[in-house]
């Protein structure tokens, strides 16, 4: 009995201290910036105040806001729906040599990220690899704009963001327990239904959490969408990275930052409570 | 029919997609120009810069060391709490959880100074360490996720019935939970030692000026235009995973 | 696991032990050759931990965000080397322990940002000004910044991904000053910008040199030592000094206040400016030296090229970067987010 509880602490106090000591804390002192003032001589400093969160209500905010979301949710989305297939065809796998395929997902990226980038631009570019070949092949003779635009920035970030996709779901799909898909075929049940009623509701925890792995990064990232977008546009992750870099306003960007966090948090819990009342009527 | 073939084809181009620009960075770390990004003829000039360049190598051994370390402590921290998150019902859980969501939402330059911040009030010279710890920190979250998105599909059940057999918990630990998240720590180990790899900005605020690692140097390179140098050290570093995670896989296929 | 131990015991007690007698350098990367760097360790004894950062303002926000003492050399721009010194941040030098300081270019020293060049020592320099792929567009035709305006360059530019040096295109256009702070001359160069936004296809500032030479972009903003690196691989591309003014920048060496070794950043400071090394570096660098006495050695090729040593006519219509107050700058980067936010093709 003692042993019992004693690990219960053990594990519990290890990860209590380290959320304290490295999330709560300085994620702390970050709040605290956001509500204090800036001058060109110091960088925060107090009176308290609201006017950085007032200064939000911007609409050239709403706008980076806007186009931030679409492009981290696009990138999801297409994470989701190229990664499902794949996680599931290996989760499935009884071949020998399957845990090497699931490493041969992660190798690639323990290259550098900015490399592989520029690997992408000799790819895309108009002198690059697949504008050289279509054109050597005579299917086009013009070369296609694939880079310094959208097209670049989305798949830039679904190449470095895809395996955050499906190694979680990988993991979650694994548990499928074949005989509930086995049962439902022989209820009678074709494909469609036996993955909307059977599959899709019990891989839906790693679907979620490979979004969130997906979509948070994806909306703060920056330097991916600069080199492929040829820094047209402006996003999250740009903006608050201006405010303390440049305009040095760190109780502004404290502020952008924290925003962000509330604005993400309640959409996840409305979707996270209206999922909860599908899943128990599901069940019934 | 149609599903014997579309499954390795679909295979086979999703492994594609992730291998071409490995593939392209490859080959021009063979390229016989300095700037361009086009091809301009075969040349081993990078590999020879590449080998008198002492303090690349170092930089790699460094960021080696850390991401391991970090990977597998993130691991073990990240595991437990995952755990303890899906068995034990305790007071300010939901305060975890917003702990947990804050550093994956984070964007990396908050969190890099306000972790230099919290350094400094805790007067903790910067160097390995404190890399180590701001490593660990944000590897946590993608650690607890992916092994929550695996332990969330167990039978609850399996405990009460290990418990009414007299098993301790931490019996219960070692014989049943371990074995079956194993993929899951197997994957967040994964993912840890990803991030830690490739991290950038975080690491550049709290890095100190005896303790260099690769993506530092490397980003701080691309105001010039990266050398063809780098695409030499990457593939370098890419072969020699993979030969090494092909080896083990065929040497531990061998033994059982 | 035991072999693990050791190495992160062999790691930490060279980390203890390393403190003796070393030199924190930290500067931009690819200016200072390994070479250079290990010739000074040979020749005094003393241990370089050589870190590199990407842009002024990372600088600026880790050493605002830790406490003083970590570096002892560092290497901004001159517009902050104006807000450091401003802001106490910089160590007074002491003229006396410098020796060679003779051999800096008189034309660099004592500008505005940095009077009498108490607090810093030019190491770089260079210029924004106007790159063309000669095949595409004729040199003889693009004389100032007005000219990109043109609409038959639309979508073809490339400029440079910092706000002051797009807005000092357009302040120059309307004939200010490039560290302008009147909003209603900021105002109207946005506004000037707006219209210049459907001839622009990227801006750049990283690997600027393999898009000059790609020919991803024919025209635009960039620097003369980029450009000079870029014709070795295309003689085509061409620099052009804008009439109507262009922006200087120098990158100098400063002390942070409580350096922990100073003593040894003056040896490295004597070091660098050493007419020998000074060469070698410029040799290895390929920007413009600010070492007067190591430019008069370098070859006739370089030395007489107008790309990278500009002639004391030509200089004079440059401008030397200033710091602007934080207010400004703000508004600097609020209309710079609107204008990117204002249209992106696709």
């Amino acid at each position: 009995m003692k042993s019992d509880r004693s690990f219960k602490y053990f594990s519990l106090s290890i990860t209590w201290f380290w959320l304290v000591i490295f999330s709560l804390l300085p994620y702390g002192l970050v709040i605290t910036a956001s509500l204090l003032h800036h001058d060109s001589s110091h960088l925060m400093q107090l009176p308290f105040t609201l006017m950085n969160y007032a200064g939000l209500t911007n609409k050239l905010y709403l706008t980076i806001f806007e186009k931030s979301f679409y492009i981290a949710g696009s990138c999801t989305l297409i994470c989701l729906v190229v990664g499902y297939p794949f996680a599931y065809l290996i989760a499935r796998m009884q071949h020998r040599f399957k845990n090497l395929l699931i490493l041969l997902i992660i190798i690639p990226f323990w290259t550098s990220s900015l490399i592989r980038s520029y690997s992408m631009i000799a790819i895309l570019k108009s002198k690059g690899l697949i504008n050289t070949a279509l054109m050597w092949l005579g299917i086009i003779h013009q070369p296609l704009p694939m880079l310094f635009n959208n097209f670049a920035v989305i798949s830039g970030l679904i190449y470095n963001l895809l395996p955050f996709m499906v190694l979680p779901l990988l993991t979650n799909i694994e548990r499928l327990d074949h005989r509930l898909i086995d049962a439902a075929r022989d209820l009678g049940a074709n494909r469609i239904t036996t993955f909307r009623k059977i599959i899709l509701p019990l891989t839906m925890p790693g679907i979620i959490s490979g979004c969130i792995l997906v979509f948070l990064p994806a909306m703060t990232i920056f330097y991916i969408p600069d080199l492929l977008g040829g820094a047209k546009s402006i996003l999250l992750g740009n903006l608050i990275q201006t405010q303390f870099l440049v305009t040095q306003n760190w109780p502004l960007g404290s502020a952008m930052s924290i925003l962000l966090a509330i604005i993400l948090a309640v959409l996840i819990a409305l979707y996270w409570y209206s999922t909860r009342g599908k899943k128990e009527k599901d069940l019934l | 029919m149609i599903a014997r073939l579309s499954t390795p084809t679909y295979l086979t181009t999703i492994y594609l997609f992730f291998y071409i620009p490995i593939i392209v960075l490859i080959i021009y770390s063979f390229n016989n120009a300095q700037f361009s990004l086009v091809w301009h003829g075969f040349s081993l000039h990078w590999y020879q810069e590449l080998f008198k360049d002492r303090d690349l190598w170092v930089a790699v051994w460094h960021s080696l060391l850390l991401g391991i370390i970090s990977a597998t402590l993130s691991t073990t921290v990240g595991g437990l709490a995952a755990v303890s998150l899906y068995r034990y019902k305790f007071f300010g859980r939901n305060l975890l959880y917003a702990l947990i969501f804050i550093l994956i939402l984070s964007p990396e330059i908050v969190m890099g100074i306000s972790l230099l911040m919290l350094f400094n009030i805790m007067k903790v010279n910067l160097g390995f360490w404190t890399l180590l710890f701001a490593h660990i920190t944000f590897c946590i979250p993608f650690v607890i996720v992916t092994v929550y998105s695996r332990i969330i599909s167990f039978d609850k059940h399996i405990f009460e019935a290990a418990k009414d057999l007299g098993a301790k918990d931490w019996m219960i630990m070692r014989s049943i939970i371990l074995p079956l998240l194993w993929p899951g720590l197997m994957a967040g180990w994964l993912l840890s030692f990803t991030l830690s790899l490739d991290d950038i900005i975080t690491s550049y605020f709290v890095a100190g000026p005896d303790f260099e690692i690769l993506p530092l140097k490397i980003y701080s390179m691309v105001r010039l235009g990266v050398k063809p140098e780098i695409n030499a050290l990457c593939s370098i570093t890419f072969m020699f995973t993979l030969l090494l995670v092909v080896l083990s896989q065929l040497l531990l296929r061998k033994k059982s | 696991m035991k072999k693990w131990l050791a190495l992160c015991f062999y790691f930490f007690s060279t980390l203890i032990f390393a403190n003796s007698n070393t030199l924190n350098v930290y500067t931009w990367a690819g200016v200072i050759p390994d070479a250079i760097i290990q010739q000074f360790e040979k020749e005094t004894g003393i241990k370089v931990n050589f870190s590199t950062y990407d842009s002024n303002e990372t600088l600026y926000a880790k050493l605002r965000a830790s406490k003083e003492g970590r570096y002892d050399i560092i290497e901004p721009s001159s517009y902050y080397i104006d807000r450091m010194r401003k802001q106490h941040m910089l160590e007074e030098l002491d003229k006396t322990k410098l020796i060679d300081i003779a051999n800096l270019n008189p034309e660099l020293l004592n500008k505005s940002y940095d009077p009498l060049n108490h607090y810093s020592l030019p190491f770089i320099w260079g210029i924004t000004g106007i790159f063309v792929n000669k095949p595409f567009y004729s040199p003889t035709t693009i004389k100032t910044w007005s000219a990109l305006w043109d609409k038959q360059y639309a979508n073809q530019l490339m400029l440079l991904n910092d706000s002051r040096e797009v807005f000092a295109i357009a302040l120059k256009k309307l004939g200010y000053s490039t560290n302008e702070t009147n909003p209603q001359h900021i105002k109207q160069a946005y506004q000037q910008l707006k219209l210049l936004m459907p001839n622009i296809k990227i801006f750049n500032s990283d690997a600027v040199i393999s898009i000059l030479i790609d020919a991803d972009a024919t025209l635009g903003m960039a620097w003369n030592g980029d450009v000079f690196k870029a014709q070795r691989e295309d003689k085509n591309l061409t620099f052009i000094y804008p009439q109507d003014g262009f922006v200087i920048w120098v990158d100098s060496f400063a002390i942070p206040k409580h350096a922990p070794h100073p003593e040894n950043a003056y040896r490295f400071l004597n070091f660098i400016m050493r007419t020998d090394i000074a060469k070698q570096i410029a040799l290895d660098n390929n920007y413009p030296t600010a070492n007067l006495a190591a430019q008069k050695l370098l070859p006739n090729a370089i030395k007489n090229n107008p790309t990278i040593y500009p002639s004391h006519a030509l200089l004079k219509k440059g401008e030397y970067q200033m710091d602007l107050p934080d207010d400004v700058l703000t508004l600097y980067e609020n209309y710079w987010e609107e204008l990117k936010m204002g249209g992106m093709s696709s």
